[in-house]
C-alpha cells in the first residue's frame, strides 16, 4: 500500500512537472492540449490534441488522441485575425466505424501558456461543442 | 499605436529600460518585475570626454571586461545616450513577420507585456539576455577556448564555445535550452556568436517578439571604444519570419554598482530569492 502510494506521488509530482517544463510561447498551437467534446455536459468524449509547427510552410500538424487509435490532424489553419483554429481528421468511433471531425473554434486568453480553444466538434453529422486546454 | 510600433524596432528596445522618458509605456513595457528598478541609474558619469581606447590583452585580442586594475560590467540601462537602436534599425511595421507572429506581438504590446515569461523568473535568452538592467559581464578564458557572458539577473551565464572547427549539434540531438548552444569567433576585433538550439518557454526580447525553435541568432560585438559595445544581432527564424532580418543597439560600460555607489560590480540578484511585490504581478 505504502509503495502504490509512493508510486502515485511520484506520478503525479513528474506529472506537474512535465506540465510546467511543457509551457511553450512559440506558435500559439503549439503542445499538448486535453479537455472534450460532447453534445451536452453529460456526454462528453475525451480528446488530446498533440499539435506541431513547421516553419518552413508554415505547417500545423499532429495528432487527436495519440496512441493506437489516433487519428492524424488534417488540414489544420490558424486565422491569427481572430485566433480561429480549424482541423479536421478521420478517426473511428467507439464501435469502430469511420468517422470523420472537422472541428472549428477559437484560442481563448492567446497569451497564456494555459490558453484554451473552444468552439464546434462536429463527428460525422454530429455537432457538438468542445474545449481543450493547453498543458 | 504609432508611437508603439516606431519604438518597438528591434532591439531596440534595449531601449525600453532608461533611454528614453516615454519608452516603457510606449513600448508596453511597465520595467522588469521582478528586479529592483533599474540598475545603476543613480551616480551615472555621463562622458564627458571622449572615452579610453578599447582594451587588449598581450596578444592584441580586444578585452570585452575589465581592464587589469580596473571594474565594471555592460549594461544597457545605464544611461540616456546609449541604448538606443542603432540607425537603420526597422520598424515593426517593417519587421518581416509571419502572420501569427506579428499579431502575437501586437498582442503583447497592447498588453504591457504582462505575459513576458520574465515575470515568472523564467531564465532570459537570446536579444533579452542583453536587455536585463543588471548588466552582464564578460570572462574570456583563450586557453580554455570559451567565453563566459554572465547576466547580473538571476545569475544565468552563456558559455560561447571557441574551439576552431566546432559545428553545431545537429537538430534531432542538440538540447533545445534558453541560452543555446553558441559557437563564437573573432572577425576582426569583432566577436561573432552563432546559436541555435533556443526552447520556446521565454521571449528572446523583452520587447515580444515571438519565436519558434528554428531560431537562427548571430550577434556581434564590437567593442568600439573603452565605455561602449556594439551589439549587432541578425535573426534567421523562418517559424515566426519570413526572411532573415538584423539590428542592433549601443551598450555602456558602467563602473558604479546597482546603487550608484562606486565599484562597477554585479551584485547578487536573484528574481525569485529577493522578490518582494508579487502580488503586484499583471501576469499569471
Amino acid at each position: 500500500m505504502k509503495l502504490r502510494a509512493y508510486i502515485a506521488i511520484c506520478f503525479l509530482a513528474c506529472f506537474a512537472l512535465s506540465a510546467a517544463a511543457f509551457a511553450q510561447e512559440g506558435h500559439p498551437l503549439v503542445g499538448t492540449w486535453h479537455g472534450s467534446w460532447g453534445v451536452d455536459d453529460k456526454n462528453r468524449n475525451d480528446v488530446t490534441l498533440v499539435i506541431t509547427f513547421t516553419g518552413k510552410g508554415q505547417i500545423i500538424s499532429g495528432v487527436v488522441n495519440p496512441g493506437s487509435n489516433s487519428a492524424p490532424i488534417q488540414k489544420a489553419t490558424l486565422d491569427p485575425a481572430n485566433w480561429a483554429v480549424h482541423f479536421e481528421a478521420d478517426a473511428k468511433d467507439s464501435g469502430g466505424k469511420p468517422v470523420h471531425y472537422v472541428v472549428d473554434g477559437k484560442i481563448e486568453d492567446i497569451g497564456s501558456v494555459h490558453r484554451s480553444i473552444a468552439g464546434t466538434w462536429t463527428a460525422g453529422t454530429a455537432r457538438n461543442n468542445f474545449k481543450v486546454t493547453r498543458d | 499605436m504609432k508611437r508603439s510600433v516606431s519604438l518597438a524596432a528591434f532591439l531596440l528596445l534595449l531601449v525600453a529600460t532608461v533611454g528614453y522618458p516615454q519608452a516603457p509605456e510606449a513600448t508596453g513595457q511597465r520595467g522588469q518585475r521582478g528586479e529592483r528598478g533599474a540598475r545603476g541609474q543613480r551616480g551615472q558619469q555621463q562622458p564627458s570626454q571622449p572615452a579610453a581606447p578599447t582594451p587588449r590583452f598581450k596578444d592584441g585580442t580586444v578585452n570585452l571586461s575589465a581592464a587589469a586594475g580596473e571594474k565594471g560590467f555592460w549594461n544597457v540601462g545605464t544611461t540616456s545616450v546609449y541604448g538606443r537602436g542603432l540607425p537603420g534599425n526597422l520598424t515593426a511595421e517593417q519587421i518581416p513577420f509571419e502572420p501569427w507572429a506579428k499579431a502575437l506581438f501586437q498582442y503583447r504590446q497592447a498588453t504591457s507585456t504582462k505575459d513576458d515569461p520574465h515575470a515568472r523568473c523564467v531564465p532570459d535568452g537570446g536579444i533579452h539576455f542583453w536587455q536585463l538592467t543588471n548588466g552582464v559581464e564578460i570572462i574570456q578564458q583563450p586557453e580554455l577556448n570559451r567565453i563566459i557572458m554572465v547576466a547580473g539577473h538571476n545569475h544565468i551565464w552563456k558559455v560561447v564555445h571557441m574551439e576552431p572547427g566546432r559545428v553545431h549539434p545537429s537538430p534531432d540531438v542538440i538540447t533545445y535550452g534558453y541560452l543555446g548552444d553558441a559557437i563564437g569567433h573573432w572577425e576582426g576585433d569583432t566577436l561573432v556568436i552563432d546559436t541555435v538550439g533556443f526552447n520556446e518557454k521565454f521571449w528572446f526580447h523583452r520587447g515580444g517578439l515571438p519565436h519558434t525553435s528554428e531560431m537562427h541568432l548571430i550577434e556581434r560585438l564590437t567593442r568600439v571604444d573603452h565605455d561602449t559595445l556594439k551589439y549587432e544581432a541578425t535573426l534567421d527564424d523562418p517559424g515566426a519570419y519570413t526572411k532573415p532580418w538584423s539590428g542592433g543597439s549601443l551598450i555602456r560600460w558602467q563602473t558604479t554598482n546597482y546603487d550608484g555607489s562606486p565599484g562597477g560590480e554585479i551584485d547578487e540578484y536573484y528574481c525569485m530569492d529577493n522578490e518582494r511585490d508579487s502580488q503586484h504581478f499583471a501576469s499569471k
